[in-house]
């Protein structure tokens, strides 16, 4: 049955049987196949492709909603941004009402929140972990560091701005930003999500 | 001044002794016992003389000083017994600097070593793994240099991949 279901025409004529050969104990499916050799193909064809064109219809918004509702950030910390990182998921700001949650894997997360001073040695690691992190996946520069450099920006060792390193979707500006101003980014994020893929 | 210093009584005149034309013993700096500076060429015999006979067994800090006609590599040692630090200096060129490696005497000074070298580009002959410390692999300057300048971010042509 699958044989005769996955390849072309040519397989089914195999299982024409003789004129003088027994009848064979085949199950009522294949029969069927084997008569309507030209239509059922046709029409299979169609009903796959429709289902699967529907199904995507059907199912984008689907992950679209869990995705940006589930959003995964990477655990890592740079420099004091990280201390307001740590205090938005604590019990007082409670970042995980919003579903946000954060993993220590790059290959749990989809989104990487880059929380402090990049400076060159680390440029290497951090774009390591954004090709870790499978797609689709987002990135969010915290505080004024990450986002142009900050006070270092002319210092021979830091990077001036991180989207000189991986993309970014939303800057967060403050020296540290406060928890809710981290909170507020990645609901910004979230409605990006919604329009962009919606 | 040894006068002045009477633990190292007996530890300075033996090192001038030892080595007459190498260690010249300058003025004391507060909280130093003493301040001897040394020819590039005979750093690390000097440095496994005031371990092994004056008990300096602790190497705090290797570090340079840029002064724009020459650069300075200083050592700071340190003497559990005798409770001080001992500090020494040596006066190197601009132009391609090398001194003797302490690693060997001291392990410790070794990341203190690749530091000064990452920062001032003084190269410390014999040293085991002279790489760079606090920049990355492939950098084209030594950033402590008076002569180094900063770049402009607009300016900068980002070449960080993946290695």
């Amino acid at each position: 049955m699958s044989d005769s279901e996955t390849s072309g025409t040519s397989k089914i004529i195999t299982h024409v049987r003789e004129a003088d050969a027994p009848e064979p104990e085949v199950p009522f499916a294949e029969i069927e196949i084997v008569q309507s050799k030209e239509f059922i193909p046709v029409v299979k064809e169609n009903l796959t492709g429709m289902i699967q064109r529907g199904m995507e219809a059907a199912v984008k918004p689907v992950f679209n909603w869990a995705g940006r509702n589930s959003l995964f950030p990477l655990h890592w910390g740079l420099a004091c941004c990280a201390i307001e990182f740590a205090a938005g998921f604590g019990a007082r700001w409670d970042g995980e009402r919003f579903g946000v949650v954060p993993r220590s894997s790059p290959r749990q997360c989809d989104l990487l929140i880059v929380n402090g001073t990049v400076t060159w040695k680390l440029s290497h690691k951090l774009i390591t972990l954004w090709e870790q992190m499978p797609e689709p996946k987002w990135a969010i520069a915290m505080g004024n560091c990450a986002t142009g450099g900050g006070p270092f920006r002319t210092a021979y060792s830091v990077v001036p701005g991180v989207d000189k390193l991986v993309p970014i979707d939303v800057y967060i500006a403050g020296c540290p930003p406060r928890p809710e101003a981290m909170l507020d980014g990645i609901l910004r994020l979230e409605r990006l999500i919604r329009e962009r893929r919606g | 001044m040894p006068e002045e210093n009477p633990p190292l009584r007996p530890l300075i005149p033996g090192i001038t002794a030892q080595f007459p034309q190498d260690v010249t013993v300058l003025p004391r700096r507060k909280d130093m016992l003493a301040v001897l500076k040394v020819t590039p060429a005979r750093v690390a015999e000097v440095a496994k003389y005031l371990r092994d006979v004056g008990s300096f067994e602790h190497c705090a800090l290797v570090s340079g000083v840029d002064w724009v006609d020459h650069l300075e590599v200083l050592y700071h040692l340190w003497s559990d017994s005798l409770k001080g630090y001992i500090e020494l200096t040596v006066d190197l060129p601009s132009e391609d600097p090398h001194v003797p490696s302490v690693t060997e005497i001291w392990r410790g000074a070794n990341w203190h070593e690749r530091e000064t070298w990452d920062m001032l580009g003084v190269r410390f002959d014999g040293h085991p793994d002279l790489r760079r410390v606090l920049m990355p692999e492939g950098y084209q300057f030594h950033p402590l240099r008076k002569s180094f300048e900063l770049h402009e971010p607009e300016e900068l042509e980002v070449k960080a991949r993946h290695v």
